[in-house]
């Protein structure tokens, strides 16, 4: 789930970061990186923080 | 052409135009405009305008907003294009599909150009490029700009005048299709676009958030504006996500057709660039390299360079006396030698620093490196209220402030553009070099102490720059630009061996410009400072240089200045000093050299230093303290000391109120500081 500002929800979702994206975390801890969609995209704090997301089953992938 | 962000659309102009460029401004917008020219099968010449990289129609900058109301034919500069050429990464596909998807719905011929194959095909990726065209009705052409593959067929496709008008399967979705068709008629009716492009643009603007409007472009007609309100407060009433459902609509559509047209290796594994990253940007690992990198970037910068500026230094130093044997002496021949061949001799000595940084840009950005670094910085950055997208421009700014400054334009927050602006200056420029190195000089007599001195010296200025670019970054942010919490979305590129051929390139590109600087501006404030430092002329013609730069017009302005700078240790020749090297700092060096009568044999710096040293005020006190020195490399940290820096300010900022701004602070906090630190300085008998 995506909160925040409109502009930049919907330019996340525009990105591809949306309610059905999957997301693997790569590295970070207060700016992260994550893969969607095979294309790598870092987040700064703020921005992470309006994104909900949900893990995966285990064994899932 | 049109395309995301780091979809190869640069490479592949280059390839299709060569040097047939032009490169220019949109008129009344600071977002470059350019266009290419090249020649069809049959040989007509075609123009090709490369727009601005996007990942939506939906703009978030200025440089968005071009693309968009290029396409939509609102921008009277440019006319409406006859076809889209649409280049998309092959290796993901479905986000850049969305752009093209947005672009379909315009009704204008496209061609899709799937760049990147060879990473494609490297990572396993099929892509059916014949269902792709049967499917969208368009034609696709797989290509790899860097290796010159799939070009022919490309221009064969653009020189088609039979270009197929895109089949594009997708339903505007219920919830919004009332909205889009009331703002549909009008936009046709009121507006007169065509129906396509009225749908199109209905769609954008119901789904827009404050969507960036730019100056140069048409705006809206009264009753279209009036219609579009209407269904916003609706929206807004009935609290609907018509955003949310028009991108998923599209995603949906693209999705579907990539299952028809993709095949990918299974699992989706992380890629090369995924696992580098997770070293290059931890938290340990990655502030190593990144530490290494700015170590080496900085040794080159400071020891390396040192070689070729030696040469340079010689060689201009030959033709000046070579100037001296031919003409006979008088006033023709100081302004040759000492105007014109002395200041801007006393610029292009910094050449080959430049090139050394901009190769080592270069080459970040070319492997992707830089986009890193950005990402790694974010978060000290984020102390001072800026994001990591204000790093690339400030670490071009060690070179020269005018490239840090123009590199502000990928941010898109305009708060933060600003403060990133505003504060690059204060970054030390090459152009401080010289006149550190004169001072330290100055300060520290030769042989005496070990070189660490100097360096130790020298990097505290840049500390104190780069400290004090933070600070006042922290205070704008906190006074005048108050918003929210930056929020940052960076796309990282994937990792590519560097490309040589295109870094020399762009270091040819921008070297050039320095030059032209140097030979333009700097070459005419040097003949303007020779005129002020030469007349009046003294009434004894036998008179010394000093004192003959005492009664010139130079003179008199530093007499006036004097009071002002007396209160740091600084007497009217430092005065005349300060004023000239406003037009540039290292100005700043080759005016002492002229007010203190230095013979220059061309060697090094040593006679001025030497002249300095001897330097009195009328009292008998010596002029260039130790205190003094340092007072001065201070005052160059700080204060805003340079015409093409206010020059490029204006421009990117549309208005004189920056730049002035600029120059206050900068040279306000300047005189503060030295003010201090000379009087406390003096307090405790230095
Ligand atoms: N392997 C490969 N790399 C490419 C291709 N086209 C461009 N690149 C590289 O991708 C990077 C981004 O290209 P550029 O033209 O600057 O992208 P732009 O941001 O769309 O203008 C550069 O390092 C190019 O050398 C291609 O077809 N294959």
């Amino acid at each position: 789930m995506i909160n925040g500002d409109d502009g930049f929800a919907q330019r996340l979702r525009e990105m591809g970061f949306g309610e059905a994206a999957l997301v693997t975390k790569i590295s970070g801890r207060t700016t992260s990186l994550c893969q969607v969609n095979g294309t790598r995209i870092a987040l700064n704090h703020n921005a992470a923080m309006a994104i909900l997301v949900e893990a995966l089953p285990a064994g899932v992938r | 052409m049109v395309g995301n962000p780091n979809c190869g659309k640069t490479t592949l102009f280059n390839a299709l135009t060569g040097l047939r460029q032009k490169v220019g401004n949109y008129p009344g917008v600071t977002v470059e405009k350019k266009i290419g020219e090249c020649y069809s099968q049959h040989g007509r010449p075609m123009k090709i305008i490369d727009l601005p990289g996007a990942y939506s129609l939906a703009a978030r900058s200025p440089d968005e907003a071009v693309l968009r109301d290029v396409l939509f034919g609102r921008r009277e500069d440019t006319p409406q294009p006859d076809r889209v050429i649409c280049v998309l990464d092959a290796t993901n596909l479905e986000r850049n599909l969305y752009l093209v998807h947005q672009i379909l719905d315009l009704g204008r011929p496209v061609i899709l150009v799937l760049n990147m194959m060879d990473l494609a095909v490297k990572a396993g990726l099929r892509i059916d490029t014949h269902q792709l065209a049967a499917a969208l009705g368009v034609v696709v052409i797989a290509c790899a700009a860097v290796k010159g593959e799939g070009l022919v067929e490309l221009k064969l496709a653009m020189s088609r005048s039979d270009l197929p008008l895109a089949r594009h399967r997708w339903d505007v979705p219920a919830p919004i299709a009332p909205a889009v068709a009331e703002l549909q008629a009008s936009l046709s009716d009121a507006d007169a676009q065509s129906p396509l492009i009225a749908r199109a643009e209905a769609l954008l603007l119901l789904t827009d958030f404050e969507s960036v409007r730019i100056a140069g472009s048409k705006p809206l007609s009264a009753r279209t504006a009036a219609v579009l309100a209407a269904w916003q407060q609706r929206c807004a009433r009935e609290e609907s996500n018509w955003s949310g459902t028009l991108i998923r609509s599209r995603y949906d559509a693209i999705n579907t057709l990539c299952r028809e047209v993709l095949r990918r290796p299974r699992p989706p594994e992380l890629s090369g660039s995924d696992r580098l990253d997770a070293v290059l940007v931890h938290s340990i690992w990655g502030w190593l390299f990144f530490g290494f990198v700015m170590a080496a970037l900085f040794f080159s910068i400071f020891s390396l360079a040192e070689y070729p500026m030696n040469w340079i230094d010689a060689h201009i130093a030959a033709l000046s006396r070579g100037v001296k044997n031919i003409l006979p002496p008088g006033d023709l021949r100081d302004l040759l030698t000492d105007g014109v061949i002395g200041g801007v001799g006393g610029i292009v000595v910094f050449l080959p620093q430049i090139l050394i940084l901009f190769f080592f840009v270069g080459l970040l950005e070319s492997t992707g490196y830089m986009a890193r670094a950005a990402f790694l910085m974010d978060r000290p950055m984020s102390k001072v209220g800026l994001h990591g997208k204000s790093f690339i421009p400030l670490l071009g700014s060690y070179a020269c402030a005018i490239p840090g400054i123009m590199a502000t334009r990928t941010i898109e927050n305009a708060k933060d553009r600003l403060v990133t602006i505003l504060i690059a200056p204060l970054m030390s420029c090459s152009a401080r070099l010289p006149v550190y190195l004169l001072m330290i000089a100055t300060l520290l007599p030769a042989a005496a102490l070990p070189a660490t001195w100097k360096a130790g010296l020298m990097l505290l200025m840049y500390l104190l720059g780069t400290l004090g670019a933070f600070g006042f970054a922290w205070l704008f942010k906190r006074t005048l630009f108050k918003s929210a919490r930056p929020l940052m979305i960076m796309e990282l590129p994937a990792y590519q061996p560097p490309r040589l051929k295109e870094i020399l390139r762009q270091m040819v590109e921008r070297s050039w410009l320095f030059l032209k600087n140097a030979g333009t501006i700097i070459l005419g404030i040097s003949i303007v400072l020779w005129f002020l430092t030469t007349y009046p002329k003294h009434p004894d013609p036998k008179a010394s240089a000093e004192a003959q730069i005492a009664v010139s017009f130079a003179g008199q302005a530093g007499h006036l200045l004097e009071p002002v700078i007396k209160p740091l240790g600084f007497d009217w020749r430092i005065g005349i000093g300060l004023v000239t090297s406003f037009a540039a700092r290292e100005v700043f060096v080759s005016s002492m050299s002229v007010i203190f009568g230095v013979q220059d044999n061309g060697e090094d710096t040593l006679p001025v230093r030497d002249a300095l040293r001897a330097a009195r005020w009328p009292n008998g006190a010596s002029l260039f303290t130790p205190l003094v020195c340092i007072t001065l490399m201070v005052y160059y940290v700080f204060a805003m000391q340079c015409m093409s820096t206010i020059a490029v300010v204006k421009r990117e900022t549309n208005s004189w109120r920056w730049p002035l701004f600029q120059i206050a602070y900068m040279t306000g906090t300047a005189w503060l500081v030295c003010f201090a630190i000379y009087q406390i300085g003096r307090a405790l008998d230095y």
